[in-house]
């Protein structure tokens, strides 16, 4: 029984988001039977995924440094409009010979459209000291902006057949951007857990001013991560794109909404530091598989949305008496996923004490 | 030497942002009126503060919740769940009175309003979270437990049309017969009230103090949660009002119109200078915030520019008037070797 009160206590949050998971799917698969577990369903299901989990693990990102993006959405429309202009015939046109390059061509330019919005997001949090949540408010406005003015509103279609094949394309009855987006989370995750860019990503959401001074230069890990974030962004636009086979501004905005509530449901706390791959990804589950019985039982998109925001509202509550719940004889959580926090009436107090002991003063007159 | 509190209204100094947005709109208005003169007329001005209306109204609640450190995107939801909730309750009651809409609309929206506040003050959470996530709920019960059916002219309450038709003043020209509508006392009214309550009243210096540094605010013994309820229960009520203007102005009661635009209108208000940090705000910057979205909305089309353009010019103007805010603020900052990104 200690043991595994230990191991619960090891990562709070996971546990919670394991059982409820499990409890959903049983549920869910107990109610829906075939319906939920038939091929067909399960295969719309992971290439639905595919295209939010890249958004997901972007905004992810954004909170493990105690920042935001509200721009993920705009922007991976822009990279998609972007890419799709490319591919639309509407540049170079089209024929048998040079479909494939105008195809990678296009690919790239939604990558790098992706990457360069990251780059501004990043270049005006770190350089400019915009609180990201306000740059990004202020750049989604200007990518939907700038997606407006190349589309005048209107969608752009593709016109090369082969590319939104790969959108459906199978590799033994896996979609292949389902595969994409599992790799994309292996590196991330590798990312996150085992580089110094990933460690730092971490410190700078605990402690940004203690970062700095323990000569990090900060300005470049937000730089680096929004960019990445615009990678992945770029990534989204991409499978978007292939598998409605156009692009148009306004695609995809409730987006934003799920992409905050699947990274608030695996446990990253908003003010940074917190928060692991592993719970975005199973949080991704839990969310698609609740869309998909939606989609069956036939609810309303208004009642998809009570639900969504009902949702959200309770795992906060939820994460909140988790928080304060200590199982008798669990062991000090370590790790970024669980370092222990001082409550805030007692930091005060353990200031001042810190202050008083001699030790302290005499360390703190000789740095002086 | 005894000053009348009006006198501090006049002699006060602008913030820095309050002139740069005033020289924006100036700049622009000239460019626009230097392109097509047509420009200059009291029509445009007129139908410019009737569409501005309900968005100011919005914008003062935005900017009282700014104040107070927190940020709300659930004002739009409320706006139109109490509205509709309101036109629903007349046409099932057969009350057929504009006070009546108003007043169910307000307690709705101060109702709604103050179950965010519960919550954020409860659980200690992030304002944008919990609003984004009441955002849906309250839009989402609305819609399941009222519907989503919209009402054209003919079918809504007689009220609210002859409402949205009252004009003050009447100007008949050859282009035909235009007014000046009755939401602009509504408007100056808000303005006053909250102006009053923000700088006149010990409730509003508790607004700033919270909104500045809550720690020191609870120290001094405010009530952290009562000011919350009243920010929140504020902001929704002004929703709710805004709710009735809006469905009156258009002329057709839609509930799924509105929601969406909230992070537009919360852009207008931090370019007029509040800050997300709490504690800094005027009244002032957020009419000039709403003018120049207003501004861009409709007078792009003068420019010889499709609508199509009106994002990018805003978000333009968003993002540099951002950048000079906190660069300048990041200048000092390090001036004084401060670090930390607030």
């Amino acid at each position: 029984m200690n043991s595994i009160a230990r191991l619960v206590a090891r990562d709070k949050n996971l546990s919670v988001l394991l059982v409820m998971t499990a409890v959903t799917l049983i549920v869910l698969i107990t109610l829906l039977g075939g319906r939920f577990l038939s091929a067909g369903n399960l295969q719309s299901m992971s290439s639905q995924v595919s295209e939010f989990g890249f958004l997901a693990l972007a905004m992810g990102l954004a909170m493990l440094t105690a920042g935001i993006d509200l721009s993920i959405v705009s922007a991976a429309v822009l990279s998609g409009i972007v890419g799709a202009t490319v591919m639309s015939g509407q540049l170079v046109p089209i024929t048998a010979s040079n479909s494939n390059t105008l195809m990678l061509v296009g690919i790239l330019a939604a990558l790098v459209t992706g990457m360069l919005c990251g780059l501004l997001n990043g270049l005006l949090i770190a350089k400019v000291s915009i609180p990201p949540i306000l740059a990004t408010l202020g750049t989604m406005i200007l990518f939907t902006g700038i997606g407006m003015v190349i589309t005048n509103g209107q969608s752009v279609p593709i016109a090369i057949s082969s590319y939104s094949a790969l959108g459906a394309a199978t590799v033994a009855n896996i979609p292949i951007i389902f595969l994409l987006m599992v790799a994309a989370f292996l590196v991330v995750g590798f990312m996150l857990r085992r580089t110094r860019f990933g460690r730092r990503i971490y410190l700078f959401g605990e402690n940004d001013v203690a970062l700095r001074f323990s000569g990090v230069r900060n300005d470049r890990v937000i730089i680096l991560t929004y960019v990445s974030i615009g990678l992945l962004v770029g990534l989204a636009a991409v499978i978007m794109v292939s598998r409605v086979n156009s692009a148009r501004v306004g695609f995809g905005e409730s987006y934003l909404l799920q992409a905050i509530l699947v990274v608030v449901l695996a446990g990253f706390n908003p003010y940074g530091g917190r928060g692991r791959v592993v719970s975005v990804a199973l949080g991704l589950i839990l969310l698609q598989s609740l869309q998909s019985a939606f989609t069956i039982l036939q609810f309303n998109p208004y009642v998809k949305n009570l639900i969504w925001g009902s949702m959200l509202l309770l795992v906060m509550v939820v994460n909140y008496y988790v928080a304060r719940w200590n199982p008798r004889g669990a062991a000090p959580a370590k790790g970024p996923g669980t370092t222990t926090v001082i409550p805030p009436e007692s930091a005060p107090s353990a200031a001042a004490e810190t202050h008083r002991s001699p030790d302290a003063v005499s360390t703190g007159g000789r740095a002086l | 030497m005894k000053t009348s509190p009006f006198r501090a209204v006049f002699n006060r100094r602008s913030t820095a942002m309050e002139k740069y947005l005033l020289a924006i709109i100036i700049g622009y208005i000239v460019i626009v009126a230097l392109k097509n003169p047509l420009f200059f007329s009291v029509e445009t001005l007129f139908d410019m503060l009737r569409s501005g209306s309900g968005v100011m109204i919005l914008a003062i609640g935005v900017l009282i919740v700014l104040v107070s450190g927190g940020i709300d995107v659930s004002f739009t939801a409320i706006a139109v769940v109490s509205g509709y909730t309101s036109v629903k309750l007349m046409l099932a009651l057969g009350i057929d009175n504009i006070l009546f809409a108003f007043m169910v609309s307000i307690v709705v929206g101060c109702l709604l309003g103050a179950i965010n506040a519960l919550i954020i003050y409860r659980f200690n959470l992030p304002t944008l979270i919990v609003t984004l996530g009441t955002a849906s709920a309250y839009h989402g019960l609305m819609a399941t437990v009222l519907g989503t059916k919209s009402f054209p002219t003919g079918a809504m309450p007689q009220s609210l049309v002859n409402f949205g038709s009252t004009d003050l003043i009447v100007i008949n020209s050859d282009t035909g017969r235009y007014g000046l509508t009755v939401f602009l006392p509504i408007v100056i009214a808000v303005l006053v009230l909250t102006w009053f309550i923000l700088y006149r009243t010990m409730l509003g210096r508790q607004v700033f103090a919270v909104g500045s540094n809550e720690e020191s605010a609870s120290r001094l013994g405010i009530n952290i949660f009562r000011t919350k309820l009243f920010v929140y229960a504020y902001s929704g009520a002004l929703s709710g009002l805004m709710g009735i203007i809006y469905f009156s102005e258009l002329k057709y009661v839609n509930p799924v119109s509105l929601v969406g635009t909230e992070l537009m209108i919360i852009a207008a208000v931090v370019i007029g200078g509040a800050k997300l940090t709490g504690g800094e705000g005027t009244i002032l910057g957020t009419i000039l915030g709403i003018v120049v979205v207003q501004l861009f909305q409709s007078t792009l089309v003068f420019l010889g520019l499709g609508s199509s353009w009106n994002d990018l010019f805003f978000g333009a103007v968003l993002l540099i008037s951002l950048g000079v805010m906190y660069y300048r603020q990041r200048i000092q900052d390090r001036k004084n070797l401060v670090f930390a990104t607030a």
